[in-house]
């Protein structure tokens, strides 16, 4: 059998431009790993600080992707069948917080569920306070990464052979049937990477979290809060927690490798 | 192969003269002198204005400024350098920048002591420093190492009340800037910060109550001309603008800090 003539050589000028690129990225993570005091690393990780950050930073971040699911999957159906007036309005600001800087989204949750906000006075009146609590730490990090979510729910409904779900409702399937057994399935792995990459925007969130949740080991103190406090007291911490930082999120992303590859 | 490794490195090499060619061929004309003056947050709004003053006084010249926590500003002059005077909130941070980047002219400018601040409705009916140790208090200081989250420590320490309040605190605040920000938005109950940061803008939307002197924490402001400066003069000028002249004057009597001692 002949092989397929290789017409698609790859230009000089795109190669080039593409190994800069990943040199750019990859630059600084080697920097960290050269950096880093190896000798001191088991020490410096297994701190109690870096300990107990990685806690919080784990809870925080699972929590902040159930829940991103939770209310984010529902959205992204909505988006994606649902017609009304303001449907593209609401895809718009259902996706801001994705490009919003990370401290304005903090002023903004302050001024709305803040023990002085639009809602927070009366949850503080009622006895719930988030600010400075790990719930409110939950409450940034899903804020930041809802919107990933959204977007991979919608993406994947649009692209769902509708004629599978109409075949189930001319066999007489309800529609809370359909939905779990047609619909759930084939949107499962769009579902899947959706959960890990806001699992994982969850765990580097930084902004949103210091200026609404505030800064307190063992409460609001996830792993990004405290590489910011150790630079200020000791830069070799604030390395390898860093690197532990890298590991988990590549991590993440390993993880779901084969289900972006998948698609 | 070989075509695409050598346009990669032509574009390291194109990258790396452009980064380097205003540098080298940076010749300044004699009237345009810039001077970058890197200062502890505390210092931003009386130096902002000072800025402006001093460029009327200096025809030509322009002064830039580089605001945040002493030990920020110390580790980035350390590591890249560009400031010509750094103006610090401790000794400690000075300290660090005259062991490793240098230093010349150092002298001790003003002097600063601690507040309490609270929402100027008060929702903990704090009284005193001792009111800070009562259970369920919310209190946010700046983080340790942080000038000012260190100096109020040291004051807590001092009045024999430091686990108490610690146990109270909420948040450890990136500067006292953060933690003024979070007593105006009522967020907190109290913080302590710098007499300073309670400005005219300020003072309207918080209540301040005073630390005893006998716990009181003075820090002094070390100001210096950071080794490799571009513009010696005009930074010298400057240490003497804040140092005894004008700006001494309008630091201590509109800005509430103290003369040095």
């Amino acid at each position: 059998m002949p092989h397929p003539p290789r017409t698609r050589s790859t230009p000089a000028v795109v190669a080039g431009l593409a190994a800069a690129g990943a040199a750019f990225v990859l630059l600084p993570l080697l920097a960290l790993i050269v950096r880093a005091p190896w000798s001191d690393a088991w020490s410096l990780v297994s701190s109690e600080t870096a300990l107990t950050a990685l806690r919080v930073s784990v809870v925080v971040s699972l929590l902040a992707a159930l829940l991103s699911v939770l209310l984010g999957a529902p959205l992204g159906w909505i988006l994606a069948r649902a017609r009304f007036r303001g449907r593209s309005v609401l895809r718009a600001v259902v996706i801001l917080p994705l490009v919003l800087p990370p401290v304005v989204a903090g002023i903004g949750l302050l001024a709305a569920l803040g023990r002085r906000g639009l809602v927070g006075r009366l949850l503080y009146e009622a006895g719930i306070q988030l600010t400075f609590s790990t719930a409110g730490a939950v409450v940034a990090a899903t804020f930041v990464s809802m919107p990933l979510v959204v977007i991979a729910v919608e993406a994947g409904l649009r692209s769902l052979d509708e004629r599978l779900e109409d075949a189930a409702a001319t066999l007489g399937a309800s529609p809370g049937f359909r939905l779990r057994h047609v619909v759930l399935p084939l949107l499962r792995p769009q579902l899947v990477a959706g959960a890990i990459l806001a699992w994982a925007r969850a765990l580097g969130e930084f902004g949103a979290t210091i200026t609404f949740a505030g800064n307190l080991q063992g409460r609001t103190q996830t792993l990004p809060l405290a590489v910011f406090e150790a630079r200020q007291t000791d830069p070799g911490a604030a390395i390898v927690v860093s690197l532990l930082l890298v590991a988990l999120s590549v991590g993440v992303l390993v993880a779901m490798r084969d289900r972006l590859l998948a698609r | 192969m070989t075509r695409s490794s050598i346009a990669g490195t032509c574009i390291i090499l194109a990258l790396t003269a452009c980064s380097s060619a205003p540098i080298s061929g940076g010749e300044s004309s004699p009237q345009a002198s810039e001077l970058t003056v890197f200062a502890g947050s505390s210092l931003t709004k009386g130096f902002t204005e000072l800025g402006a003053d001093f460029e009327a006084a200096h025809p030509g010249a322009t002064v830039t400024f580089n605001f945040g926590p002493s030990d920020g500003l110390a580790a980035q002059i350390d590591s890249e350098g560009g400031a010509d005077v750094f103006a610090s909130a401790s000794q400690t941070w000075m300290d660090d920048v005259a062991g490793k980047a240098g230093i010349t002219g150092r002298t001790d400018f003003v002097t600063n002591e601690l507040v309490i601040i609270t929402p100027s409705d008060d929702p903990a009916g704090i009284g005193s420093l001792d009111d800070l140790a009562s259970p369920g208090v919310q209190v946010v200081l700046a983080a340790e190492g942080v000038p000012v989250g260190d100096y109020a420590r040291e004051a807590l320490t001092n009045a024999k009340i430091d686990g108490a309040v610690l146990a109270n605190v909420v948040s450890n605040a990136e500067d006292d800037a953060a933690v003024v920000a979070t007593i105006i938005s009522g967020e907190a109950d109290a913080g302590i910060v710098y007499v300073s940061d309670v400005t005219a803008e300020v003072a309207p939307g918080v209540r301040s109550v005073e630390i005893p002197d006998d716990v009181n924490v003075i820090a002094t402001y070390p100001i210096a001309i950071v080794d490799g400066s571009s513009n010696t003069e005009l930074a010298q000028q400057w240490v003497h603008f804040v140092t005894t002249g004008d700006g001494q004057t309008r630091l201590v009597g509109e800005f509430g800090f103290l003369p040095a001692a």
